[in-house]
């Protein structure tokens, strides 16, 4: 408690670079997943599907160090975490938002287009609003992934909460690994609670008819 | 920079495949570390799995189990379990932080699997007069096994990930490459390395799968 009181400044700072480095692949990993299931051929979705289940299973440090060789990247610094934590945010994403949309049930997506709704109507109105808890669902496991996963690019010179497991090794300071590992997870509850009330606002109707019955 | 032709040289070159940090070695250290963390947490989680799904007691603290260690770096993990046994005992440190990263997914699996047998299959055992044992072993553990094989595939891959890291605690493993490679900036035994690591997961995951879909298949026809 000592060490992560006197060091408070440094953890905060660690924490924000932390949450940034998770953010924004999972922005990004989202986003291209979504294209991805929207917009492809549906005769493509068992390819992607098996490129990303393949890529899923590569452990976070060899995709780290990896990506240089492939992409051309410097070896060292966040261009190679962002893109990797981004991958398997999208690989992830891929399936859960494949299923969300499967799961709307097809009559209302009729009854839609017999009132005469156009496509980006339908997909505003109908599709994207009830595919929502699924889409949530899935964004709750990449987020508490990406989380524990980010810290793992302390090692390719990534400052973020990860660094205190290194240096508190290297240091023997048991509080300081204790610290990092109690910041990611609390950052980690935050996200997941975040994501949950962000369902919650934007389906109003599942609380009314739970309230109903 | 280095080129596909270096890293095809290093990874052919029979020197980098022999002695104590040979990839021939760390590969081995690599998967029995792997296989022994798996083991002892299926023997842990399997029985508790089943008896939990069977009894329909515990259901909550599968859940919260499975969810809060989503949220645990693996990582962090490891380093804090070998800080706290204390150096000398990193074998044993990194075993027991990787068989608790093997739990949460197998006990899963197994829970998920037995929950998963239609009510009428169940009643229709203990109708024909099925003592509880002769009802896991018959009808549970058949009807469970696919699940059971999924939660060890991803119970695998957290494993083999996590034993990557090992090298950052002072044991072996294929990571010893990658730590080493990066401090040398040694780009064709970090990537060699690497890809080495790649396959390990990949094909593990593979077979996995494969044992999976067989199962299922049993089951159908």
């Amino acid at each position: 408690m000592e060490w992560a009181a006197k060091n408070f400044d440094f953890v905060l700072q660690l924490s924000v670079a932390h949450l940034l480095i998770s953010l924004v692949p999972l922005f990004l990993g989202s986003v291209f997943a979504f294209a991805l299931v929207r917009l492809t051929p549906a005769r493509l979705a068992g390819t992607i599907g098996t490129t990303f289940s393949a890529i899923y299973a590569i452990p976070s440090l060899a995709i780290f160090v990896a990506l240089p060789a492939v992409i051309g990247t410097s070896y060292l610094g966040p261009t190679n975490v962002v893109i990797a934590l981004s991958v398997y945010v999208a690989a992830s994403m891929f399936f859960s938002t494949r299923d969300a949309f499967g799961q709307v049930p097809k009559p209302a997506v009729f009854i839609a287009r017999a009132q005469g709704l156009s496509p980006l109507q339908l997909f505003v109105h109908v599709e994207l609003p009830l595919a929502i808890p699924g889409l949530i669902a899935g964004l709750r496991v990449a987020a508490a992934s990406t989380v524990s996963m980010a810290s793992i690019g302390a090692i390719v010179g990534v400052r973020n909460l990860g660094y205190l497991f290194l240096d508190g090794f290297q240091r023997k300071i048991p509080e300081e690994i204790l610290t990092g590992l109690f910041a990611i997870f609390l950052i980690g509850i935050a996200m997941d609670i975040g994501l949950m009330a962000l369902g919650r606002v934007l389906t109003p109707w599942t609380r009314r008819s739970a309230q109903r019955v | 920079m280095f080129s596909i032709g270096e890293l095809f040289d290093w990874l052919t070159d029979p020197e980098n495949w022999a002695g104590r940090y040979g990839l021939a070695n760390l590969f081995l250290e690599h998967l029995t570390l792997t296989l022994v963390s798996l083991a002892i947490a299926g023997l842990l989680a399997i029985p508790i799995g089943i008896a939990i799904g069977q009894s329909g007691r515990g259901e909550s603290l599968v859940i919260a189990i499975s969810s809060a260690s989503r949220a645990i770096p693996t990582m962090g993990l490891m380093f804090a379990l070998v800080m706290l046994m204390g150096v000398e005992f990193r074998q044993f440190a990194v075993v027991l932080a990787l068989v608790s990263i093997a739990i949460p997914p197998v006990l899963a699996g197994a829970y998920a699997g037995i929950k998963s047998v239609p009510i009428a299959i169940r009643e229709g055992a203990r109708a024909q007069g099925m003592t509880t044992w002769q009802q896991i072993r018959h009808v549970g553990l058949p009807l469970s096994a696919p699940s059971m094989v999924g939660g060890f595939k991803i119970a695998y891959l957290q494993v083999v990930s996590t034993v990557v890291l090992a090298p950052l605690v002072g044991l072996g493993g294929l990571g010893f490459g990658i730590i080493q490679g990066l401090a040398l900036r040694d780009f064709a035994q970090l990537t060699g390395s690497a890809l080495v690591i790649v396959l390990l997961s990949i094909t593990g995951e593979r077979l996995l799968a494969k044992v999976q879909s067989k199962l299922v298949r049993r089951l159908i026809h």
